[in-house]
């Protein structure tokens, strides 16, 4: 046992004043009765005729010093070792993800590690100090190299849960920047171990070791992961996919809803680890469409699921060409837009669309907007020089968004104009010898293509349909996209033409505002459920939706983690000297200390 | 005398009377019944006529039928001697209200009812001794006088109980009423067996402060005796409270059991009970009133 306040001790001293007191003579106010022999005769403890007399053993005497004795301990703050050990620099990684919502441990994993936080935090000693950090999607940092115990307590409490995944190598990385080479550290995970994949490689080797607390016990869950919306020919229909996660076998009912009526019910039986897909309908008027189970499970955020049912609104492009039937094709898989296929001769301006294509030809004039550009014909003002023979076709960064999926592999094109020289932008898809497609983003998204699509295998492969795709949703994303989004996932919205202001609306009705005119990230989608976004074009308010669910297998698996593999430690980690953590007994003291005063007064109205 | 009793109470007072049961002797004549034989229309006997007696008396009738002289001898009406003793020691110099002034208005109250009745009132108060308060009061004349001595007498000193037991044993068969609070560092226990011996019928008043019945303060004080002055530092406690509280049930018990024994009436009285209550409703129910 140690003291954190030794110097309280000096409060001893109070002792012999009690003793001293005693010894002193009381003055006391003279009463007169009519028969003194009637009163009690006894020898009071306090009796004393004189200033300073021979001390008399006395019961309230006793308890008084010994009241006295136990406050100047308490006072003192003793502490007993505490089991587990601590480093001076204890860095507590508290997961607050979507599956520390579970109520398999009541009221929850979170609540739960919470609990668990707080008795590490009583334990912290005077020197001590601590650094807390919430791992949600994007960790933040609740308290920072802190050694007051009540403002840990308070930022604890203060921890919500959040609805979107955990990033623990993001976490770590952050704990690794707070804490100093050479500190004294040790990091403490309090989590399910439902956690985003973590990069365990050497160059993300920790300064620290991590003690890895599991909270959590069970894995029986059922939940929704996928609700898609397919519009068929003749109509349309919601593909719903529920799992059973547990191992138990569960019935239950699906509650399906568009619009908020109740279209459909639906009752499954699923065995452990089974998983069926539903064919829902989706009446043709239909906006929104939901499903609910009622399973009772231990995890509610994947039991209800939404998803917007009314088609994009389409966009008007242009592509004049002078025959292009591979571009028009892979234009037409994007439902969302409305193709106007014109003849060079026929071209008078690109002012009414959103998008223009020029193929083999461009227009005196280019337009003051999105466009892509093929082969432009030589003598106009983005042509390149000479064509030339090309030979391995590769992209500049493999990694760029634009050339997702896209395999150039094996892609050959027999000649492109010499593009070296060319301002236009930065190179996509190059060559040994040119490159063969830029692109810019400034003044608008355009794209610059070297070759002419015919002199190239490229609209053969399944390259080129994806590369169109990547290309038309960059240059015009959806205004509001209407897929579902995971929590904490940022929303890209493209203002409609003429929009004074765009404003989302969230599942809880809160109001977000957004500047109109502009393409604009939304970054709010922590809650599940639909979101409005309303925008005033010509004083008209326009509404479309999108929707957050969580729809992730990893988490409502729930199961937690036995434990994790985490990155290794860094050679220039500190020798660890965990010390006995600290559990302070004074309020115990002084709850004996009260338990002494209080027999002390029924001592004294007893007359001892 | 207006100081110590009110008229209305005072004319209150005029309707009660003394009750004794047996009928006493008396010096005088008086409005009560006594052993003694002489003029009042209630019969009583007949004796056999002696010479030297007042042929007035004699029963002419009976004389006729049995030819022998008798007399008619009819009950005598006499005075009640009562004797009042009042406790004026240190002790009773005590309360609120204070229980000196209260004894000598009870005192006035009673011996007033008396003079009412033509009865014969004695007065002596007490503390260390026994001080006579004058020749005896006879009639509502005295009443005055009765009044004014009881005022003047002065209140303080020990009470010696043993000092009583000459004076009352000196009386003539009667009626006493000793109003004292039977505190002090003596046993009243003598002076009432004394009343019993001298053939007193009559009562023992005990009279105390609400104060003293239940104390009403706690904590450390230096208690002083009213009496004798001695000191003696004290803490109050519930418990101690108590203890007090128990000693002086037990001493009005002793002196309760004290006077039944000797077929005395006792009453514990409260200085914070009105006079008027005490005299026309306490006393009454104690029957010593009527």
């Amino acid at each position: 046992m140690s003291f954190l306040a030794p110097a309280a001790a000096a409060l001893a001293l109070t002792l012999p004043v009690i003793v001293a007191l005693y010894f002193l003579r009381i003055r006391r106010p003279t009463r007169v009765v009519p028969a003194l022999n009637l009163w009690p005769d006894e020898i009071r403890d306090r009796q004393a005729n004189i200033p300073w007399q021979r001390l008399r053993f006395s019961w309230l005497l006793l308890l008084q010093l010994l009241a006295a004795a136990v406050l100047v301990a308490a006072a003192a703050q003793p502490a007993l070792s505490a089991g587990a050990g601590l480093a001076r620099h204890s860095v507590v990684l508290l997961d607050v993800s979507a599956s520390m919502q579970a109520r398999d441990v009541q009221p929850s994993r979170l609540d739960e590690a919470k609990r668990e936080v707080g008795g590490l935090i009583d334990q912290l000693g005077p020197q001590d100090r601590m650094t807390l950090i919430a791992v949600g999607s994007v960790p933040r940092v609740v308290a920072s190299v802190v050694g007051d115990r009540e403002a840990l307590h308070r930022a604890v409490n203060d921890i919500g849960a959040q609805n979107g995944p955990a990033d623990l190598s993001a976490a770590l990385a952050l704990a690794s920047g707070l804490v100093r080479p050479g500190d004294d550290a040790r990091a403490y995970l309090f989590s399910d171990g439902i956690v985003g994949p973590i990069r365990t490689d050497s160059a993300n080797s920790l300064p620290f070791p991590v003690e890895y607390h599991r909270v959590g016990v069970s894995g029986e869950n059922v939940g929704m992961t996928s609700l898609v919306v397919r519009t068929g020919a003749q109509s349309r229909a919601a593909y719903l996919h529920t799992q059973n996660f547990g191992r138990q076998s569960r019935s239950f009912s699906v509650e399906w809803r568009a619009d908020g009526r109740l279209v459909d019910v639906r009752k499954l039986t699923l065995a452990g680890g089974q998983a069926q897909d539903l064919v829902l309908p989706v009446p043709s008027d239909a906006t929104l469409v939901s499903a609910h189970i009622d399973a009772g499970d231990i995890f509610a955020l994947d039991d209800t699921v939404s998803a917007v049912a009314s088609a994009p609104r389409a966009f008007r492009v242009l592509l004049v060409t002078p025959g292009n039937v591979f571009l028009q094709q892979a234009l037409s898989l994007r439902t969302d837009l409305q193709l106007d296929v014109i003849a060079p001769s026929a071209y008078r301006s690109a002012a009414p669309y959103a998008m223009s294509i020029f193929d083999g030809y461009a227009p005196p004039a280019l337009p003051d907007g999105p466009f892509i550009l093929i082969n432009p014909p030589a003598g106009s003002p983005l042509a390149g020089g000479t064509p030339i023979g090309i030979g391995r076709v590769r992209a500049v960064d493999a990694g760029d968004p634009l050339l997702t999926n896209v395999d150039l592999q094996d892609v050959h094109i027999a000649r492109s104009q010499d593009l070296h020289a060319s301002k236009f932008g930065r190179p996509l898809i190059t060559s040994l010898q040119t490159p063969l497609v830029l692109v810019r983003d400034e003044p608008f998204r355009q794209v610059l293509f070297g070759f002419d699509l015919h002199e190239s295998d490229l609209p053969l492969r399944i390259a080129f349909p994806i590369l169109v795709q990547n290309l038309s949703e960059w240059i015009l994303p959806p205004s509001v996209p209407s897929h579902s989004f995971h929590p904490d996932e940022p929303v890209t919205i493209v203002p409609e033409a003429g929009a004074t202001s765009v404003t989302v609306v969230r599942p809880d009705g809160s109001r977000r505002s957004l500047a109109g005119g502009s393409v604009a990230t939304f970054g709010d989608t922590d809650l599940t459920g639909l979101y409005t976004v309303e925008q005033v074009v010509a004083g008209k308010v326009d509404r479309s939706w999108f929707t957050v669910n969580l729809f992730s297998e990893q988490i409502s698996q729930l199961k937690p983690a036995e434990r994790l593999t985490l990155p290794p430690l860094s050679s220039t980690t500190a020798a660890h000297s965990a010390h006995r953590g600290q559990l302070e007994i004074w309020p115990w003291i002084a709850l004996v200390a009260l338990g002494v005063v209080v027999v002390e007064w029924l001592a004294f109205h007893r007359g001892l | 005398m207006a100081a110590l009793l009110d008229p209305p109470l005072l004319r209150r007072l005029e309707a009660l009377a003394l009750r004794v049961r047996r009928a006493v002797r008396g010096q005088m004549g008086g409005e009560r019944r006594s052993t003694a034989r002489g003029r009042s229309v209630e019969f009583a006997d007949f004796r056999s006529y002696s010479p030297g007696d007042d042929f007035r008396l004699i029963d002419w009738n009976a004389y006729a039928r049995l030819d022998r002289f008798m007399l008619r001898l009819f009950v005598a009406e006499q005075e009640l001697p009562l004797s009042i003793f009042v406790d004026l020691s240190g002790s009773m110099d005590w309360g609120r209200p204070n229980k000196a002034e209260t004894a000598k208005r009870l005192a006035g109250a009673i011996a007033y009812v008396a003079l009412a009745a033509l009865d014969r009132v004695r007065l002596t108060v007490f503390a260390e001794g026994p001080i006579s308060g004058g020749a005896p009061y006879r009639g509502r004349r005295a009443v005055a006088n009765l009044f004014s001595r009881l005022q003047s007498f002065p209140v303080g000193g020990p009470t010696d109980y043993d000092r009583l037991v000459w004076p009352i044993g000196r009386q003539r068969p009667g009626m006493t009423v000793l109003i004292s609070d039977g505190l002090g560092e003596s046993s009243i226990d003598p002076a009432i067996a004394a009343l019993g011996r001298a053939r007193q019928e009559g009562a023992v008043l005990q009279l105390l402060a609400p104060q003293e019945i239940a104390p009403d303060w706690t904590g450390d004080a230096r208690l002083r005796d009213a009496e004798t002055g001695v000191e003696r530092e004290f803490t109050s406690t519930p418990v101690t409270s108590a203890a007090y509280v128990a000693a002086l049930a037990r001493r009005t018990d002793e002196i309760e059991r004290s006077a039944h024994r000797r077929g005395l009436r006792f009453a514990r009285l409260s200085t914070d009970e009105p006079i008027d209550d005490m005299v026309l409703r306490t006393l009454r129910r104690l029957g010593l009133l009527s």
